[in-house]
């Protein structure tokens, strides 16, 4: 270990953090962090949407899921004030692959989907957010809808001992929202109000309560070479969920990983990347906080287990540059429900597993070829998963000869593979063709939840290990044009034809009946013929020099299902089905458009900025999932950046400055009613940042 | 080479299928739920009617399961209600579930008779089956043997003193208690109370895409006539844990039910 030297320490401390470091040869510079406005196209034929943390620190971000709602196409699922899931391009929960840090991956413990991946890391700990859509990009892991890349802070190296500190306070108002961070991030939001509706404030039950800690140290045993151990925790508490029909009590996660990486390796082999991780996630969920609690107590129990690691080789031969690996994991999930009635002054208890003692191994290899001729980029890429699953349930629902849920065990070898073509017709302009095949296989919940109302729709859920693997087969067309005095803008089409798409069917009364109070019935998850997204995105962005500049971005998707069975309700009653052709899939966002305009003052210190967001009405919905048309409605927000010095920083802003009372179209509904979750009316914020 | 397997890939996705099932003649059924008393549509919150032991009485809530409802024809072939739903509750405070349109398609053709499981059979009475109301308001405790009332006939009659005292008359699973010692710990077993029915004058035609709707009355003055006088004032308010009272309430269900009206 004659080379190891320490590269950073980031101690858990209250209210400061010590970063130390000890003499490397090799000076490193820091620059301060550039911001990049939308600099979408790279060079990559598919869409790629990169965001610095300068640009996450502008606003009031509360959840990392609720700010990716600004990035095209890209919109959440909200069912409380925090945990807002992600939706790229229609495509949603596992159809996107969600990796932190370079490729931990995290197994969400609550079956409604409380803990998103991206609810599992904070903001303030983020360098970068990286959105990849499309399944092209086959590094990552299986790769379906999209990938979103959650860029941790990693250490830095010094050339002598130094002592860094950064902190951050962070206030907002209409939730009395208020966070913290140093090494140790606290936050505490209470109930929001949205605007006024039919004239009245609303305030909705969506307080929660976080905090976190991170650590993370490094060390380089060679000039090239570094290895980062990484440990984080996140704790989540009393957090709220209007629209679930329970609340989460506690969620406590930890995260763990060791990176190694090797660079400027002479011969063919460059880069060598190595992860090894574990992410272990404790959710807690109960409805003692709703007036349902008096009589029938409901306590969810789940622990998700994550555990794998990834190598990844950069090679170039000639003018070909090669990227070649494999990556393994093993999820675990067990969870229990337990339920106490009371009727008569006896109590009567219940429980049954939601999940027990299930695993998934999938073990993925890929490979990505790039290279050039002339004016031509293609990009090419493989990959081939093993994928493995059982769970020791004993329930078995057979009727007629045909079981419903028996047979535990299922095994597939997915092939993906995905090819890019750019062609430049000058400096400034190119246009691309990517084609992709990913293919994913059914996750967890898909395969063996048990009974919970985790849909759209107002079902229980029952798991099918048999079903089979669905295969995205999708093409993206983009245009690009860039100029260092025009600004830069593009535009892109794609189309999506899913096949064996993961949908649902309702399953008898007399077969089974439901567990969660106010539900229609079961719905079981089963593999439809197809179904097809398609959608267009355009951006512009002002050139980055000007004084007065801005940008603007667009986006649109439409989805549909070419024939699917609508369950008639009468009362509370599925009392009869019809067959709907050409229905609109559910939970797919309207068109909208944001407009950003700023002014730099003060030599660029000081940014002010207006942003306009117009969302159109949302009239193409699914006829089988009652989903309910929404009307569209229009933002205006404020923000203003002030950079005091290279030390400290304000941002400052409005959200909602017109109090609009509006829902997003995915936002569900209030449990056990039609009423809409509405998003919060109007804020103010200030966030102060400290880096020494 | 990778772009040529995605294209080929990308083609091989676009196939389309197709599957044609033949569909059976088929039509539906409804049940329509009637409550008399003494031939006359039920008056609830009243003292209007007397039962064969000279009790008045008034009926303030009713509400009972009916389930495995069976169609026979006469080669003895029996069509089975269990696609969608194979339990009915009917209350007669919720006018929507006095009536039942049967999900399952029916064959067409003749019908000589329907039967029925008044109650919940042993093998589906469990608890947690149900878990919203107004379903699970028919929860029968744990300790009693768990699983759902099959009714609940609540109200009140004139006692001996001509004061007006509840009755619960309730049926479900009943408990034996050792010495007859009406305590949880000496309940020593459990006994099945649901019964079969068969709907007397009940045969009916099933024609291709009609519905056909039939009428089931539960005449309450049988409950308390035959063949055994049930006496209010004998066997007191409540009876779930009175097996020998359920025991006279299930014997005299077989002739509570009858058909009415076949539209």
């Amino acid at each position: 270990m004659r080379y190891l030297h320490l590269l950073t320490v980031l101690f858990t401390v209250p209210f400061f953090s010590v970063t130390s470091a000890q003499g490397i040869k090799d000076t490193t510079i820091h620059l301060s962090p550039v911001e990049i406005h939308d600099s979408i196209v790279k060079d990559k034929p598919f869409l790629i949407k990169t965001i610095r943390n300068e640009e996450i620190q502008k606003g009031a971000v509360r959840d990392i899921g609720d700010y990716l709602r600004s990035i095209p196409n890209v919109s959440g699922v909200r069912k409380g004030g925090a945990g807002i899931d992600p939706v790229v391009r229609g495509f949603k929960f596992s159809q996107l692959s969600v990796n932190v840090g370079g490729g931990l991956k995290v197994e969400n413990g609550c079956p409604n989907r409380m803990d998103p991946v991206t609810s599992h890391v904070e903001a303030e700990d983020i360098e970068s957010i990286e959105v990849l859509k499309g399944p092209f990009a086959l590094k990552y892991g299986p790769s379906f809808g999209g990938i979103i890349n959650l860029r941790t802070e990693n250490p830095h190296p010094f050339e002598k001992f130094e002592v860094h500190a950064n902190a951050m306070y962070g206030f907002e108002t209409n939730w009395n929202g208020q966070k913290e961070h140093l090494s140790v991030l606290g936050r505490n939001y209470g109930n929001y109000t949205s605007g006024k509706i039919e004239g009245k404030d609303t305030t909705f039950n969506t307080s929660f309560r976080k905090h976190n800690y991170t650590a993370k140290i490094g060390f380089s045993p060679t000039k090239n070479q570094s290895i980062i151990v990484s440990y984080d925790e996140i704790h989540g508490r009393d957090v709220l969920y209007p629209a679930l029909p329970m609340d989460e009590k506690s969620d406590d996660t930890r995260m763990m990983s060791v990176d190694y990486h090797l660079r400027h390796m002479p011969g063919k082999l460059k880069t060598l990347d190595i992860k090894i991780y574990q992410s272990d996630v404790n959710h807690n969920m109960d409805n003692s906080l709703r007036a349902t609690w008096a009589t029938k107590q409901m306590v969810s129990i789940v622990n998700a287990v994550n555990t794998g690691g990834r190598a990844e080789f950069g090679m170039q031969f000639s003018k070909f540059l090669i990227t070649t690996g494999l990556d393994v994991e093993n999820i675990y999930k067990d969870g229990t429900r337990t339920m106490t009635m009371q009727m008569m002054g006896t109590t009567s208890t219940k429980r049954s597993n939601l999940w027990k003692a299930a695993n998934i191994q999938n073990a993925g290899f890929f490979g990505e070829c790039k290279t050039t001729f002339s004016s031509i980029e293609l990009l090419g890429a493989i990959r081939v998963d093993f994928n493995n699953a059982d769970s020791k349930d004993t329930l078995k629902v057979i009727s007629g000869g045909i079981s419903y849920f028996d047979k535990t065990n299922s095994k597939f070898t997915n092939f993906s593979a995905s090819a890019g073509i750019t062609k430049k017709f000058s400096k400034k302009m190119k246009l691309s063709l990517a084609l992709g095949r990913g293919t994913r296989s059914p996750n967890m919940l898909e395969r063996f939840i048990k009974l919970m109302a985790v849909g759209y729709d107002n079902y229980d859920y029952l798991g099918n290990p048999q079903l089979k693997p669905e295969t995205n087969y999708e093409a993206d067309l983009t245009l690009t044009y860039s100029g260092s005095k025009t600004g830069s803008a593009y535009i892109n089409g794609f189309y999506s034809n899913v096949h064996d798409y993961i949908y649902s069917t309702m399953l008898p009364s007399t077969l089974i009946k439901p567990q969660t109070a106010g539900v229609l019935g079961v719905k079981q998850f089963v593999n439809v013929d197809y179904v097809t997204f398609m959608g267009f995105e355009f951006g512009y962005t002002s050139p980055a020099d000007l004084k007065f500049g801005g940008s603007t971005i667009g986006s649109f998707t439409y989805g549909r299902i070419p024939e699917v069975t609508k369950y008639l309700i009468t009362g509370t009653q599925v009392t009869g089905e019809t067959i709907i052709k050409d229905d609109a899939l559910s939970e797919i966002p309207p068109f909208e458009s944001t407009l950003n305009v700023f002014y730099k003052m003060v030599k660029g210190k000081l940014v002010p900025q207006l942003s306009i967001r117009a969302v159109a009405d949302q009239h193409h919905v699914s006829q089988a999932f009652y989903e309910q048309d929404t009307p569209g409605f229009g933002l205006i927000n404020f923000t203003v950046k002030y950079t005091v010095n290279k030390n400290m920083k304000v941002t400052a802003g409005i959200n909602n400055i017109l109090d609009k009372a509006y829902y997003e179209h995915l936002n569900r509904k209030i449990i056990g009613s039609t009423g809409n979750l509405y998003e919060p009316g109007r804020s103010f914020f200030v966030n102060l940042f400290l880096n020494i | 080479m990778a772009i040529a397997v995605v294209i080929v890939l990308f083609l091989a996705g676009c196939k389309k299928k197709s599957d044609d099932t033949p569909i059976p003649d088929t039509g539906h059924i409804a049940f329509k739920f009637t409550h008399l008393v003494d031939g006359v549509p039920l008056h609830q919150d009243t003292f209007c009617y007397v039962n064969a032991a000279g009790n008045h009485f008034e009926i303030d809530q009713l509400m009972y399961f009916i389930s495995d409802v069976k169609l026979h024809k006469s080669d003895g072939s029996i069509q089975l209600i269990d696609d969608w739903k194979d339990i009915d509750y009917v209350d007669v405070n919720i006018p929507s579930t006095l009536m039942w349109d049967v999900f399952d398609p029916i064959p067409i053709g003749t019908y000589d008779s329907i039967s029925f499981t008044f109650g919940i059979s042993e093998a589906k009475n469990k608890s947690f089956m149900f878990v919203n109301p107004p379903e699970v308001n028919m929860m029968w405790p744990d300790v009693l043997g768990g699983g759902y009332h099959y009714m609940m006939m609540n109200g009140k009659w004139i006692d001996t003193l001509s004061i007006p005292q509840p009755f619960n008359f309730h049926l479900g699973i009943g408990q034996l208690y050792k010495h007859n010692v009406i305590e949880i710990d000496s309940i020593y077993a459990f006994v099945q109370n649901y019964f079969f029915v068969k709907l007397p004058s009940s045969a009916f035609t099933i024609e291709k895409d009609k519905t056909r709707q039939i009428e089931i009355i539960m005449n309450i003055d049988s409950w308390f006539k035959t063949p055994h006088i049930y006496d209010h004032n004998y066997w007191g308010g409540a009876i779930m844990q009175n097996q020998p009272a359920m025991q006279i309430v299930k014997e005299n269900g077989f002739d509570v039910f009858t058909t009415g009206l076949i539209q």
